[in-house]
């Protein structure tokens, strides 16, 4: 009985992505078909990459909500860019620039001691903005020679979309870094217990500015891809991101008082949020519906950890 | 007649007993004091009656009949009212509005603002004190605050009345026109609970005293029949002697030199010195300022002035960090709060500091490495627990001390500063940390120990310091030791 009840709190996000396939599976007949699962998968897969860094800052105890922002603003940056020089130092320069949006906010956390909520909200106001001024409001069609780029974010290796390679990547190093390396042990006991990790004579802020960064630049990761599978970088792609990324590591049972959630079970909500709005979208339930059925099963989803953790 | 009669009163923390089948009984219309060392279990037995803990086991009577209190509001309808060291005050609320918060809710829609504020002030010349009811409790001062508390509690009607601490931030003056209002409250009847370090002012008010030592009561004595010294012997009890390893202390040159520290009025002008393989204990009493002098000479807190040296050559900018890396440790008086990660599993609190020393390239940690690390400092302080990833939460209280010591044993450290390591925790666990700290000084290091326990002190150290008020207010040495005079000076009797 123990056992049982211990598996259930171990691996109660699991129990629910199983749940949601046989739901899916049951509700309609297209949820297995390859075409559909390609598309679930390519839909996911910004949220995906974004996920595991704000895994990484909400274990700290913080928050990032400016990620949705930094999408739109690398995203334009990255199809700005390719008119202005090669393709390796493009994608350089648009990676560099969401490193920084998460330095800035990681630097007003850790050594200011804002509230992340404060600090990431002003950065995701500025950012957004300043999409739109690099962009002057319009979508920018990446350069014609910069079709690699184009042809990597549309195409697939093995029936497997090629931005969600990346993903599968940056998951295993975000899962590794948390297990077996120094950085993420104490991500985890900085969310634990700050003081007693300030304490022990460590650096609290220079981890606290490292998820930031990471955030950020996982952020730009998925801006570039999805400009690279789209062609264009738009001002307005990634609004209320922020909200599905955080509903995505909330689902998977990370606390956002910060210590604790894993890896994995990031990437099963990120896929079980999928599964809501891919398995409504196969049944025609129209968009409004959606967002307050999405909003419902969130709310399920976390009472039903709650629940189980006693 | 008894108002108030609390009958073999158990109380335990998770494993820790606070109080054991104590008995105290309070007459209508007395006076009586209630004295002990920190821990003794004062506050814990006035938290059971007022309803903030429930007790284990024990009954209580109020009048005669036995009462069941198991929340604060069940006290509040026998009439008891309580003044807790920690002020209950809303801070941006007016005087008024606080005296009154409990009354607010629920009767009217309405403020009734001019009733509120007339009937505020009224209560406060009651009780000798011009207070405007209009101002927020934030802009009086400490002493005022604590003024304002006393008129809160008084604002029922109330049959019993317990003051913890009440003078520790208040001025003599103030002082007495408390013990008018207190004289005055007595001669109504009130049964008050008076709980004071200063031995003085029990003299000058109680009519009886009763002494809590290691959670159990002594029988309760009639002030005019006793006297300082006897009340002192109560205090301090004989239990501890036989725990104590035999100090042969070899004593090197001076490591650790602070002069005139200062920080917030809490540390005032401290200046000491350590030397290699000396145990320095600090006494005083909670608040006189012992952890913040540790938590300077650690970094953990900036101070506004002062000097520290290290090896002779001072210290600029502390940090933990910086003293981690000097070699400099702390083991924090709040274990659960700051010297463990209640949630990591033993094995990486341990690790916790010494992560480089146990991963490679990359930063990857090796889990052999881990391990044996883990289990090398386990089997030396002989931790109990099932194995090395037990969550550090489902340790007892020792043994989660010897955790939050044991983290810092992985590295060479010269200077320890242990505060409070055997509070609250049971006596083999006691005597094995003893035994550490001997062992850690006879290797060459420096430790600083704060404690309130006195004859912990006199049993390990070889030199004691005692603060009071931020202030050192003497030094002793070994042959000096008595337990009397450092209660003394940490009392100011």
């Amino acid at each position: 009985m123990k056992r049982t009840i211990h598996f259930f709190i171990e691996y109660n996000t699991v129990v629910i992505f199983i749940l949601m396939l046989i739901v899916s599976a049951l509700v309609s007949e297209s949820f297995f078909t390859s075409t559909n699962l390609f598309n679930l998968v390519r839909q996911v897969t910004p949220i995906g990459i974004i996920s595991m860094g704000m895994l990484l800052v909400i274990l700290t105890g913080g928050i990032d909500l400016s990620v949705g922002s930094i999408v739109a603003m690398v995203g334009v940056l990255c199809a700005l860019f390719t008119h202005m020089m090669p393709l390796p130092l493009a994608l350089i320069a648009a990676l560099g620039c969401g490193l920084m949006v998460g330095g800035v906010s990681g630097y007003l956390v850790a050594y200011h001691r804002m509230a992340p909520f404060i600090a990431t909200l002003a950065l995701m106001s500025i950012v957004r903005g300043l999409g739109f001024i690099f962009s002057k409001g319009a979508p920018v069609i990446v350069a014609e020679n910069a079709s690699a780029l184009t042809q990597f974010g549309s195409g697939s290796f093995f029936g497997i979309p090629n931005p969600a390679w990346i993903l599968l990547i940056i998951f295993i190093r975000v899962f590794v870094m948390l297990r077996y390396n120094t950085f993420g042990r104490l991500v985890i006991a900085i969310g634990s217990n700050e003081e007693a990790v300030r304490l022990s004579g460590i650096k609290v802020p220079h981890y606290k500015l490292g998820v930031y960064v990471i955030a950020g630049g996982l952020s730009a990761v998925a801006g570039i891809l999805l400009t690279a599978r789209t062609s264009v970088g738009a001002p307005v792609t990634g609004i209320a991101m922020e909200l599905d990324v955080i509903a995505a590591v909330v689902i998977g049972g990370a606390s956002l008082m910060g210590g604790k959630g894993s890896a994995v079970n990031t990437l099963l909500g990120v896929l079980i949020l999928g599964m809501i709005g891919n398995i409504m979208n196969l049944m025609t339930i129209p968009a409004y519906s959606q967002q307050v059925i999405k909003g419902l099963i969130i709310i399920f989803a976390v009472l039903l950890q709650r629940f189980q953790n006693k | 007649m008894y108002r108030v009669e609390l009958l073999n009163i158990t109380k335990s923390f998770g494993g820790i007993t606070a109080l054991k089948d104590v008995t105290l009984k309070i007459r209508a219309g007395e006076i009586h004091a209630l004295v002990g060392e920190n821990g003794a279990g004062k506050s814990t037995l006035m938290k059971i009656l007022s309803g903030a803990h429930s007790k284990d086991t024990g009954r209580i009577f109020i009048d005669n009949s036995e009462v069941q209190i198991s929340n604060t509001h069940d006290s509040k309808k026998l009439g008891i009212g309580i003044i807790y060291q920690e002020f209950s005050l809303v801070p941006d609320l007016s005087v008024a509005e606080n005296i009154f918060l409990h009354q607010l809710g629920g009767k009217s829609l309405w403020m009734r603002w001019k009733s509120l504020k007339r009937k505020a002030e009224s209560l406060l010349n009651g009780i000798g004190f011009q207070i405007d009811p209009a101002i927020k409790v934030s802009q009086l001062s400490i002493a005022y605050q604590q003024i304002v508390e006393i008129a809160k509690a008084l604002s029922e009607k109330v049959n019993v009345l317990i003051l913890d601490e009440p003078s520790t931030v208040i001025g003599p003056y103030e002082i007495q026109k408390l013990f008018d209002t207190l004289r005055r409250l007595k001669d109504e009847g009130v049964a008050i609970i008076y709980i004071s370090h200063h031995l003085s002012e029990i003299f000058q008010i109680a009519d009886r005293i009763s002494v809590l030592k290691d959670g159990r009561s002594s029988d309760s004595l009639l002030v005019s029949e006793t006297d300082r010294d006897s009340i002192i012997k109560l205090m301090l009890g004989r239990s501890l002697d036989t725990m104590f390893p035999s100090r042969s202390p070899v004593i090197g040159k001076e490591i650790l030199k602070a002069e005139f520290l200062n920080f917030r009025d809490k540390v005032k002008n401290v200046s000491l010195s350590l030397k290699a393989g000396e145990i320095l204990g600090i006494a005083g009493l909670v608040g006189s300022g012992r952890s913040e002098t540790a938590r300077i000479i650690f970094g953990a807190e900036k101070m506004e002035s002062g000097k520290i040296s290290f090896f002779g050559e001072q210290l600029h900018e502390a940090s933990p960090y910086r003293s981690y890396k000097n070699g400099i440790g702390m083991v924090p008086e709040d274990r659960k709060q700051h010297g463990i990660i209640l949630s990591l599993s033993v094995k990486h609190n341990l690790s916790l500091m010494n992560l480089n020393e146990i991963s490679g390239i990359l930063g990857f940690i090796s889990s052999k490495r881990e391990s044996d690390h883990a289990i090398t400092l386990i089997r030396k302080l002989s931790i109990k627990l099932q194995d090395a990833d037990t969550e550090a939460a489902k340790l007892s209280g020792g043994n989660q001390q010897k955790v939050s010591i044991a983290k810092w044993l992985g590295r060479n450290n010269k200077v320890m500063i242990i505060d409070e390591p055997t509070r609250g925790i049971d006596i083999g666990a006691k005597a094995e940390i003893y035994k550490l700290l001997n062992e850690l000084a006879n290797q060459g290091v420096g430790i600083i120990l704060i404690s309130s326990e006195t004859s912990e002190l006199t049993g390990i150290c070889d030199r004691i310091l005692v603060m009071r008020k931020g202030q050192i207010c003497g030094e002793l040495e070994k042959k000096d030791f008595s337990e009397e005079d450092i209660l003394r000076l940490s009392i100011g009797a």
